[in-house]
């Protein structure tokens, strides 16, 4: 019998100290409007309301960024100007002179992920990132368009990609299946690396923002103890901001290094 | 955090080879009714192809192609130098 009022009681406390202590709780996608074609569930939701804004403000910074288009750039213009560089020297560097084609798809995956990450460590944004459907929906592009460029410029001459050299010929077959394998497994660790990265990135921030909350609650002591956590708070936010760029830089890269595999099948 | 992100890294790209090593497997078995043969033999595959991913991103085996300028690109950023 008290076991069942502790359980009430329980569940009380935890409705109030859920939206405020709960780490999960900012991943949740609500719906904004109601969408239903054809029996398939594509609703308006919070998601794709932050994509929409994330994509606005890419399209609105560089188009800021390239209006005045003075010789001495001013701060909005060296912002657009800055990214592109960085942009286009990484895919020289990592892809050659003929990555140079692929500048849009890494410039605009670049941009997207970059801007959606730091949108993110908003107070109350949603980070769009932080959902294995969205990495996984960039990676599986990357891929494709990694594959199908392959075959499309070099034929069946892609394949040699499979191929180690200098190895016994006993063992080719083993190794080619090896190689396919890993060639395989790259869209799931380039969605899962940006994925684990952010979520793990919020959840922890939370947990040490639900412990300054919770401390709060215990009275005079508490609210002292509450400075460790917050403390850690402030260095893991600053923290976050550097791994949100990070992550963008190295999805990037990573794009250019399997655009290099495409354009440069083993010479 | 330098070490948070490596740990995610190498993590991601071990796991990537062994989760698809037995999605292959498994659909093989599905496919041809050899289980649990398939599973068995694409996981250890998967689990080299992880190590292998591993290694390749810890650059203890080199990348399959490292970026060698052609005559081409060598050509052209000579040309940008001079401009610049």
């Amino acid at each position: 019998m008290t076991g069942r009022s502790e359980t009430a009681a329980q569940r009380e406390l935890a409705k109030v100290a859920d939206v405020r202590t709960d780490p999960i709780h900012q991943f949740g996608i609500h719906k904004i409007v109601d969408i239903q074609v054809g029996g398939v569930d594509v609703s308006f939701t919070n998601a794709s309301l932050f994509m929409v804004v994330v994509a606005a403000l890419v399209v609105l910074l560089l188009l800021w960024g390239s209006s005045r288009k003075a010789v001495v750039p001013g701060r909005p213009q060296a912002l657009a100007e800055a990214a592109y560089e960085f942009t286009a020297n990484m895919l020289r560097t990592s892809a050659g002179e003929a990555g140079m084609r692929f500048m849009p798809l890494v410039f605009s995956l670049f941009m997207f992920i970059l801007i959606a990450n730091l949108l993110g460590m908003v107070p109350y944004f949603f980070t769009v990132t932080a959902q294995i459907i969205v990495t996984a929906a960039l990676a599986l592009l990357v891929i494709s368009v990694v594959t199908v460029y392959g075959f499309y410029h070099n034929g069946t001459h892609f394949l040699n990609l499979f191929v180690p050299k200098g190895v016994p010929a006993l063992i080719v077959p083993l190794l080619t299946l090896i190689e396919i394998v890993s060639y395989l497994s790259r869209p799931l660790s380039l969605a899962v690396r940006l994925f684990a990265n952010m979520l793990a990135g919020h959840i922890t921030l939370k947990v040490f923002a639900g412990f300054v909350v919770s401390l709060t609650g215990l009275g005079v002591f508490g609210s002292l103890g509450a400075v460790l956590p917050f403390i850690m708070v402030v260095a893991l936010t600053a923290l976050e901001v550097l791994v949100a760029a990070l992550q963008a830089y190295v999805f990037a890269i990573l794009t250019c290094m399997y655009l290099n595999d495409a354009l440069h099948p083993g010479h | 955090m330098a070490g948070i992100n490596l740990m995610l890294r190498m993590g991601s790209e071990f796991i990537g080879g062994v989760v698809v090593g037995f999605v292959i497997g498994y659909t093989i078995d599905r496919l041809f009714g050899t289980t649990p043969w398939g599973m068995v033999a694409f996981l250890l595959i998967g689990t080299a192809a992880g190590t292998l991913n591993v290694m390749r991103a810890a650059g203890v085996v080199p990348e399959r192609f490292p970026v060698e300028p052609t005559a081409d690109d060598r050509k052209r950023s000579g040309e940008d130098d001079e401009e610049s």
